[in-house]
C-alpha cells in the first residue's frame, strides 16, 4: 500500500507560488530525498504533509486516509527538525515522552516507548539529562528519538544534520540509514546536501522553483537526468556544460561544433533536435581525461589550477574560446577528476578527452536529448 | 561613541569625573537619606527645625513602632497587598494569553489587536479620571477591592501584553511547530513549553507590576475613600495631621511602604536581570 500520496498539491503564499502542481506517491518502507537549491520549496513541501503548513489546492493521503484537513498530530507523522526542537526546559526522557504524555497515554507505555527509543540511538545514559548537557550529535539523536516514541506512519526530516560538523554528519548519516533499515519505516527526508541524497535514498525528488524536476533511485538520476538542472544539480563537482550549435543532423544522430572548433558526434539520441538548434553539452568531470590518445573527442587546453585531494585529483583547464557554463569555479574552464595523483604544472598544455557516447546532449529548452546510459556503466 | 573612558593618564579628568559623580549621587540620594534620617527624630527635634542635620537621638523603636500603633498603616498595609496581589496575578495570566496568541496565532486584525494593546498605554492617567470613577459608582464598586483591582488588571496588561508578546515571539519558531507535529493542542503548548520558557519574563514583569500597582497614588485617591479600603500610597497621606504633621512618623511611614517592592526586587533580582536580557532560548 502507498504509505504517503500527493495529489496536486499547490501552495500560495500571498503572490508567491511556492509549490507548483505537485504529485507523487511514495511506498510504504522508501527512503525519500528531498533535494533541491534553497527556496525550491522542498521544506514547503514537508511542512505540507506534515500538516504545519496547509495546501491552497490538492489532496494528502497518509497510509489511504485523507489527511489533508488533519491537525500534524492527528496524520500519523513524526518530524525532526534542522535545530533538533528539543525543549530546553525538560530532560532527555521527558523531550522523548512529551507527544505520547500529550496523548495521555498510560505511563507504563510511555516509559516502554522512551526506553526502546534509547536502546536504539544509545541514549541510555543521557535519559536525566538536559538538552544543553548534550553534544550536537546527541540532541539530535534525541530529536530522533522524540519521533521513535510515537511509532509514527511517517517519520519527516527538516535537513537534520546540517547544524552538525562535517564528521559527525558522516557519522549519523550511517545511523540514520542503518535506523531506516531497522524499524523499515516510511522517512522523507530534506536536504540541500547531495552526498546525503545519493548515500541514503531509495529514490531522490528534485525540486527547482516549486516543481518536481524528476523523480527516480539516486544513480538512475545521476545516469540519465531528465534535465540540464538535474544534470548540474546532481554531482560533485558539476557537470561540465558547453553552449555548442547542432551543425547536421542524421536520424538519430547529430553533430555539434562547439567554440574553439571542437565537433561532438552524438548518436543513437533519443530525440533529434533542427540543424541549427542552440544547444547544450554535458560532461562530467571524472569522465573527462587528460593525455589519453584513445579519448574519441578532445580538445587543447592549460591548467590553471590543481587540487589534491589525496584519492583524486581535481583539475581545472582552460580551453581558450571553448569556455564551460555555470561550472563550481564561476569561470569558464573545465573541471576535471582524475582518480589518481597527478602533478601538474601551472599554466601546462594538455590535451583533454573524453568519449562522446558518454556526453550529454541537451535541447535548448534543458531537456535531455542524448540516449539513456546503462545505469551500470558509471 | 560615548561614553568613552577616561585615560589613566589624565589625571585632573579623572578627579573631576569621580568628583561629578560623587556630587551626583549625593544629590541623588538626599531626600531618601532625609527620609530615612527623619524618621528617627524625635517629634521635638523635627520641630524645632532640624531637618537636615545629625539628629540629636535615635528613635528607631519608638518611631516605628508608633507608626504601627497610632496611625492605621498596618490596616493599609493589608488593604495594599489585598489589591495589589490579585492584581499582580490577573496581569500574568491574562498579559501570557494575549501575548501567546498575538505572537503565535495568525488572524486578521492581529496587529490592530496588538497596536490597541500597546497604544493604550500612552493614554494619560488623568483623562481616565472621571469616566473610569463614573463606572465604578455605576457598577456598585467604588470605594471596593475590586475598583482598584479591576482597573489595575486592565491597566497593567496593555503594557504586559507587549512584553510578553515581544518575549514570546523570540521563542524559537520550530519549538512551537515540533509541538504542533507531536499533537500538543495550544493550550498544551502554553502550558507546557510557554510558560516553563518564559519564567524569567514573568518574574520580570511581576516585579514591575507589583511595583507599578503598590506605588500608585493617584487612582488610590481616585477610587477609595474609606480607610478600611484606602492602599497604603494614600493611606500616607492620611497620617498628616490637619493642623500639626508628625513628620518623623510620617517618614517611618514612608520607609515602611517603600520597603515590599525593594524587597521583592532584591528576592527576584536574579530572574529580572536575566528576564530583561534574555532573548531566544537557545537550546
Amino acid at each position: 500500500m502507498a504509505s504517503v500520496e500527493i495529489h496536486n498539491v499547490e501552495k500560495h503564499y500571498g503572490g508567491f507560488h511556492a509549490l507548483k502542481d505537485i504529485s507523487l506517491t511514495i511506498d510504504e518502507g522508501e527512503f525519500i530525498v528531498m533535494v533541491g537549491p534553497s527556496g525550491c520549496g522542498k521544506s514547503t513541501l514537508l511542512k505540507t504533509i506534515a500538516g504545519l503548513e496547509t495546501v491552497t489546492s490538492g489532496r494528502l493521503r497518509i497510509k489511504g486516509r485523507d489527511v489533508t484537513r488533519l491537525e500534524p498530530g492527528d496524520r500519523g507523522i513524526a518530524m525532526v527538525f534542522q535545530s533538533y526542537a528539543l525543549y530546553p526546559h525538560m530532560t532527555v526522557e521527558e523531550n522523548m515522552g512529551f507527544g505520547l504524555r500529550m496523548a495521555k497515554r498510560p505511563r507504563a507505555e510511555i516509559d516502554t516507548a522512551v526506553a526502546r527509543a534509547a536502546q536504539i540511538l544509545r541514549l541510555e545514559e543521557q535519559l536525566r539529562k538536559y538538552p544543553k548537557q548534550l553534544s550536537g550529535g546527541q540532541r539530535q539523536r534525541v530529536a530522533i528519538g522524540r519521533a521513535i516514541t510515537r511509532s509514527p506512519d511517517v517519520f519527516l526530516f527538516d535537513e537534520p544534520l546540517s547544524n552538525l560538523d562535517a564528521a559527525l554528519r558522516t557519522q549519523m548519516r550511517v545511523e540514520l540509514s542503518t535506523l531506516h533499515d531497522r524499524l523499515g519505516s516510511t522517512m522523507i527526508y530534506v536536504t540541500h546536501d547531495q552526498v546525503e541524497a545519493m548515500t541514503m535514498a531509495s529514490r531522490i525528488v528534485v525540486l527547482n522553483g516549486g516543481r518536481i524536476e524528476q523523480v527516480g533511485a539516486p544513480l538512475e538520476l545521476y545516469a540519465n537526468p531528465i534535465n540540464l538542472f538535474v544534470a548540474g544539480f546532481l554531482g560533485a563537482p558539476r557537470m561540465n556544460f558547453v553552449a555548442g550549435r547542432v551543425t547536421s543532423t542524421n536520424g538519430g544522430s547529430a553533430s555539434v561544433t562547439c567554440g574553439g572548433d571542437l565537433k561532438v558526434d552524438f548518436d543513437d539520441l533519443a530525440e533529434t533536435p533542427a540543424v541549427g538548434a542552440a544547444v547544450t553539452i554535458g560532461i562530467r568531470p571524472e569522465k573527462l581525461r587528460i593525455g589519453d590518445p584513445d579519448a574519441g573527442t578532445s580538445f587543447p587546453a592549460r591548467v590553471r589550477l590543481t587540487e589534491y585531494l589525496g584519492r583524486e585529483t581535481i583539475v581545472y583547464a582552460d580551453a581558450g574560446d571553448l569556455a564551460t557554463s555555470g561550472s563550481d569555479s564561476g569561470t569558464g574552464v573545465f573541471t576535471i577528476q582524475i582518480g589518481d595523483i597527478q602533478p601538474f604544472a601551472p599554466d601546462a598544455p594538455v590535451s583533454v578527452g573524453f568519449d562522446a557516447n558518454a556526453a550529454y546532449l541537451f535541447a535548448p529548452d534543458g531537456r535531455t536529448l542524448s540516449a539513456a546510459k546503462p545505469v551500470t556503466q558509471i | 561613541m560615548y561614553p568613552r573612558p577616561i585615560p589613566e593618564t589624565a589625571r585632573p579628568a579623572r578627579a573631576a569625573y569621580v568628583a561629578l559623580v560623587a556630587a551626583v549621587l549625593v544629590l541623588w540620594l538626599l531626600p531618601l537619606v532625609t527620609v530615612m534620617l527623619t524618621s528617627l527624630r524625635s517629634f521635638e527635634e523635627v520641630m524645632a527645625g532640624n531637618y537636615w542635620g545629625w539628629p540629636k537621638s535615635f528613635n528607631f523603636i519608638e518611631n516605628y513602632t508608633a507608626v504601627f500603633k497610632q496611625t492605621a498603616l498596618a490596616r493599609y498595609f493589608v488593604n495594599s497587598l489585598i489589591v495589589t496581589l490579585p492584581s499582580v496575578i490577573g496581569v500574568l495570566v491574562l498579559s501570557t494569553l494575549t501575548g501567546y496568541v498575538l505572537s503565535r496565532h495568525r488572524f486578521p486584525g492581529n496587529r490592530l489587536l496588538f497596536a490597541l494593546f500597546v497604544g493604550g498605554n500612552f493614554l494619560p492617567a488623568q483623562i481616565m479620571m472621571i469616566p473610569v470613577r463614573d463606572l465604578m459608582v455605576g457598577l456598585g464598586l467604588y470605594d471596593t477591592y475590586l475598583a482598584l483591582i479591576i482597573f489595575h488588571t486592565a491597566f497593567q496588561t496593555g503594557f504586559a501584553t507587549l512584553f510578553m508578546r515581544n518575549f514570546i515571539a523570540a521563542l524559537p519558531d520550530e519549538l512551537f511547530q515540533a509541538a504542533r507535529a507531536e499533537g500538543a493542542s495550544p493550550w498544551q503548548t502554553l502550558w507546557h513549553v510557554v510558560v516553563p520558557l518564559i519564567r524569567p519574563a514573568l518574574a520580570a514583569l511581576a516585579i514591575l507590576t507589583f511595583t507599578f500597582v503598590w506605588n500608585d497614588y493617584f487612582w488610590a485617591i481616585v477610587l477609595t475613600q474609606s480607610d478600611a479600603v484606602k492602599p497604603v500610597t494614600a493611606g500616607l497621606n492620611n497620617l498628616r495631621g490637619e493642623w500639626v504633621s508628625a513628620w518623623n512618623l510620617v517618614a517611618a511611614a514612608t520607609i515602611m511602604v517603600a520597603i515590599p517592592p525593594v524587597a521583592m526586587f532584591f528576592l527576584m533580582q536574579r530572574h529580572f536581570i536575566a528576564g530583561l536580557t534574555m532573548g531566544a532560548v537557545k537550546g
